[in-house]
């Protein structure tokens, strides 16, 4: 008696023992270590700690969807917000995990991870990065720009600038930051700190359109600042003069970030296609840029590769799956589509 | 970005709110409950087996139950604990002991899922979903789960307006002429740092009133640990801020003439401030985010069921319910970000049924609901929605067949303050079940439905942060189910088999769908998604005689699921699993009882994930194979019964998540020490 219900109880742990041996777990292992031309940075699903890397080589079309992962052993953490490359290493900026990876550009493999975290280890959330002469200028959401030393991977100083600051951008020697106030929405801010780069203060606020939250600049010392306002107020385009540090004009302008190249700027519009925008005449250009009738679900982040003319395009689809990026010539003709991690935020091309 | 991040914390509180946050319970009264106590020559068709084990019923559309005295065989702590092993549900688990729990029912999502507390649905305006977490056990006399709806017709309109429903009923007074009161104090303690003692008081005043109240206060610090890889740590990391701190009461007053003729009233009281751990961050501390709910409802059902051959059941309720939101890690200009959310819910349902002739019944059921929210939440439309259910039924009764069909129909009208009102809705929706058994005498039964339902937007879905209107539709499913139930005795050792196998294709189309757009002028919530379900239930049950005092019992459920994202043919994950969906699910579960001793234990196997829709290494989610035992000892301690156990949830110490970021504790342990006096 006793052993037949025994009988019984094996076998159904049996079964359930083979079922739980018979999944797959599927890991894809590159054959040997890939170098990288183009780097995504995906910023993850929100709040999730699943922000992703992605690398692509050109000559053997490896794509790999974690590099970052691959390299280190460790995921980048929550919401990763910016990279760029400057001198040898590169910089990922990581939101809510409150850091920046420092890695080598080729391989990702971290150098440095530097914290930007309060006492009881709360995120200060680092949000965009920009350059200047060794330093490395960090936005932090707590109302500062970080100073990091690109030598020594130390931070040397904290700048007070305005509410929620956002991107950051060099012209004429001084530092522009964008103040957007998005999280007291709809009671946002509206302004731009000006930053002297030799005494690393604060020189000037300049009112711009309300919210901002991109910067840009071009060859001719004009700064030019996306704002999305406060609904139902349409978004707004400033543009300052770097020379002097006056705001020349606040247009309403239906278009994101510009990424500039030369004389032109590519941005996404409001209605999800890519437009370019005449830096030399300061005009937007009424024709789609994509000439082969190529579209988007959602269109996300657009970068232009200064070196090749190339126009690089993402689209993150439903917020929430693996998004996509285009490569067009700059004829905008579709090259080729690479496969992305979960909202691709911020595009980089190492050179070598 | 600065939207990226907003809506970031947007949609953490969308989860929070999700996590029945804001969940406003209503309770039940008085309506199956009542019924399936009822005396009528109706007596359904349950086939009952003699024993205490979740009997497998024999019914026209899938039902699966589980009794307050198997829930020790489990060693499950609150009602999403009740319902794990059953087949065809999923339980979306956030981790804890403050966790959010929901069910989702055959890959339809927990919206889709009515919660009933004795008979009437616990209405969340906001959410549309119910934690189970919520919901302790003590007081929980059976917790069973119907595909597509219970059969019985005099019941609420509403329990027609689901694609299944889980019906929870609470321990009835007892009245017995020997004894007329009975008190039960009871305390559990062990991981998590709980503390939860309680106390159920049963009285009764005459022969037909009684009373029934329970209380129990929950505390714990929520703190486990858990294991994390992936942030290079390798180590065993503390899950924090999951503390709760619980107050509970509810009771019944309960008027009983005869089962044709009573009446109760009935009120819960819920009240907790809790942490929300949130998702695991890497490499830094989480924000600190709180959560308290109060909820209270009152509720009363009458019925009565006349010689004449009609029966009528009348329900009335009124929940209310507060929930704050508190942040208190946020950059912006306070500091922290402090919602409050008031939801009011007014509910009355009445059901006639009347019996044409013996084997042919009709009935006709109609509810009102209206319910409203209130919150400081910037730009809130402050909805006050109107919903109406009415629904023609019948069942018929030929001899081997029996023929059960129903049309509902559905209206709700949002009016708001600020904003655009969503459009007024009206839908026809039908369901038709059929039974066939060919051999008198013999239980096997063959049964078929067809349902199809309606969902519409929750106040979170149409209103909350919309800046711009969203133009949503309804979100609609169609189920088919085409199975078999067979039950036998036995002379030998085995004493009993229930054995039913279901297979069923469902339809989700317009799925309800929140996307995190980055701007406030593209709408967040969509209709985004249809898809495709083919799945397989299999329960079986068997129970072995006592032999020299030696009892076994073993249950075994099994489910297959293929749910696949049919929305559209350019995704790229079009044709793939959905999200968090095994494809194989099995729940084990054997025990022994000896004289006072009880040992039991219980497995479930789940094959892999995927957390996202694209179903790529990056978001594999391996299986799991999670154990629980428990050991029961009854023994009298002067002159009084006296209950102790010890459970073990995840007695093999795995390492596994449900969702994502979301980490499951290890082993933990429970003590229970019980006294009837």
């Amino acid at each position: 008696m006793k052993s037949i219900k025994l009988q019984n109880l094996l076998l159904a742990c049996a079964v359930a023992l083979s079922l739980t041996a018979c999944h797959k777990d599927k890991k894809v292992v590159p054959e040997d270590k890939p170098t990288a031309d183009l780097y995504v940075l995906n910023q993850g699903n929100l709040g999730l700690p699943n922000s992703t890397l992605t690398s692509y080589n050109y000559t053997t079309k490896l794509l790999t969807p974690d590099f970052f992962l691959l390299a280190n052993g460790k995921g980048l953490g929550n919401t990763a917000n910016d990279v760029k490359i400057y001198g040898a290493k590169m910089y990922i900026v990581v939101d809510k995990s409150g850091t920046v990876e420092v890695v080598n550009p080729k391989t990702a493999k971290s150098i440095k991870q530097v914290l930007f975290q309060n006492a009881d280890k709360s995120s200060r959330e680092p949000r965009s990065i920009a350059f200047y002469k060794g330093n490395a200028f960090i936005t932090l959401y707590d109302n500062n720009v970080a100073v990091l030393d690109t030598a020594t991977l130390t931070i040397t100083k904290y700048i007070p600038v305005g509410r929620n600051p956002e991107q950051l951008a060099v012209s004429n020697d001084k530092l522009y930051v964008v103040n957007g106030g998005g999280l007291s929405y709809p009671d946002v801010d509206k302004t731009v700190s000006i930053i002297n780069l030799s005494s690393l203060t604060v020189t000037k606020t300049l009112t711009v359109g309300l919210n901002p939250y991109a910067i840009s600049v071009d060859s001719y010392g004009d700064v030019f600042v996306h704002s999305y306002n406060v609904y139902p107020g349409s978004p707004q385009l400033t543009i300052i003069d770097s020379k002097t540090d006056v705001v020349k004009s606040i247009t309403e302008f239906a278009g994101g970030p510009f990424a500039v190249n030369g004389d032109i700027a590519y941005y996404i519009t409001s209605d999800g296609t890519i437009n370019t925008y005449d830096l030399k005449e300061l005009k937007a250009s009424s024709s789609n840029f994509i000439t082969d009738g190529t579209t988007f679900t959602a269109a996300y982040a657009v970068v232009t590769n200064t070196l090749t003319g190339e126009v690089f395009v993402t689209d993150a689809k439903d917020y929430k799956s693996n998004g996509l990026i285009y490569a067009f010539d700059k004829n905008g003709k579709k090259e080729y589509s690479l496969v992305t991690g979960i909202n691709p935020g911020s595009v980089v091309f190492v050179n070598r | 970005m600065v939207k990226f991040l907003r809506v970031n914390f947007r949609s953490q509180l969308s989860l929070i709110k999700k996590s029945g946050l804001f969940l406003f319970f209503t309770l039940p009264i008085f309506t199956s409950n009542v019924v399936a106590q009822s005396d009528t020559t109706k007596k359904l068709d349950e086939v009952r087996v003699s024993s205490s084990l979740i009997p497998q019923r024999q019914s026209a559309t899938p039902i699966q139950s589980i009794t307050s005295a198997d829930f020790k065989r489990t060693s499950s702590y609150s009602l999403a604990d009740a319902i794990k092993n059953f087949s065809g549900v999923s339980i979306k688990d956030y981790g804890g002991i403050g966790g959010l729990k929901t069910v989702s029912v055959r890959s339809l999502g927990a919206n889709n899922t009515a919660v009933l507390y004795n008979g009437i649905q616990l209405n969340d305006a906001q959410n549309g979903q119910i934690d189970l977490s919520k919901f302790n056990l003590y007081n929980v006399e059976e917790v069973l789960l119907y595909n597509a709806q219970p059969a019985e017709l005099l019941q609420t309109a509403r329990a027609y307006a689901s694609a299944s429903v889980l019906a929870v009923k609470t321990i009835r007074p007892v009245y017995d002429s020997k004894k007329n009161s009975g008190m039960i104090l009871g305390i559990k303690g062990g991981s998590f740092g709980l503390f939860n003692p309680y106390l159920q008081w049963k009285q009764s005043f005459s022969k037909h009133w009684g009373l029934v109240i329970n209380s129990n206060v929950q505390q714990a610090d929520g703190r486990y640990k858990y294991h994390e890889s992936r942030d290079g740590s390798d180590t065993l990391a503390i899950r924090r801020n999951g503390d709760v701190h619980i107050q509970q009461a509810d009771g019944g007053l309960y008027w009983v003439k005869s089962d044709s003729n009573k009446f109760n009233i009935l009120f819960n009281f819920y009240n907790s401030k809790r942490g929300l751990p949130g998702p695991v961050v890497y490499y830094a501390a989480p924000t600190s985010q709180r959560l308290q709910n109060t909820d209270f409802f009152l509720q009363s059902g009458y019925l009565h069921r006349y010689k004449n051959s009609v029966s009528l059941l009348f329900n009335a309720k009124y929940a209310h319910s507060y929930v704050r939101y508190l942040d208190t890690g946020v950059y912006n200009t306070s500091g922290f970000i402090d919602e409050h959310y008031r939801q009011n819910d007014f509910y009355f349902s009445g059901a006639v049924s009347y019996d044409i002739v013996s084997n042919w019944k009709i009935s006709y059921s109609s509810d009102a609901d209206i319910s409203n929210l209130k919150s400081d939440v910037y730009q809130y439309a402050f909805p006050t929605r109107t919903s109406l259910f009415n629904v023609l039924a019948t069942d018929f009764n030929a001899g081997k067949w029996r023929l059960q069909a129903n049309l509902l129909n559905t209206y709700i009208h949002d009016e708001v303050k600020s904003g655009v009102a969503a459009d007024s809705r009206s839908a026809f929706t039908p369901a038709v079940i059929a039974t066939f058994k060919p051999f008198i005498g013999q239980n096997l039964l063959f049964r078929a439905y067809y349902k199809r339902t309606f969902r519409n937007t929750t106040f979170a879905e149409q209103y909350y942060y919309a800046v711009v209107p969203r133009p949503l539709r309804p979100e609609y499913t169609n189920q088919y189910n085409l199975g078999a139930a067979y039950t036998k005795s036995f002379a030998g050792i085995i004493d009993f088999v229930n054995i039913s196998a279901d297979a069923y294709y469902n339809h989700v189309k317009d799925k309800i769908s929140y996307i995190p757009t980055r701007s406030p002028e593209t709408p967040s919530v969509v209709n985004l998604g249809k898809v495709d379900i083919k799945g397989i239930d299999v329960v079986l049950k068997t129970g072995f005689k006592t032999i020299d005092n030696w009892k076994g019992v073993l249950s075994v459920n099994y489910t297959y699921q293929q749910a696949l994202d049919v929305t559209n043919r350019t995704d790229l994950y079009y044709l793939e699993q959905i999200p968090y969906t095994p494809k194989q699910t099995l729940a084990l579960n054997a025990g022994f009882t000896r004289k006072q001793f009880g040992i039991y234990y219980n497995e479930i196997f789940s094959s892999s994930r995927y957390q996202n829709s694209n179903n790529v290494p990056e978001y594999y989610l391996p299986g799991y194979s999670v154990s629980d035992a428990s050991l029961v000892y009854n023994f009298i301690a002067v002159s009084k019964p006296v209950m102790l156990s010890v459970e073990v949830n995840n007695l093999f110490n795995k390492s596994y998540a449900v969702i994502n970021s979301y980490p499951m504790p290890g082993r933990s342990y429970r003590l229970t020490f019980q006294i009837t006096i």
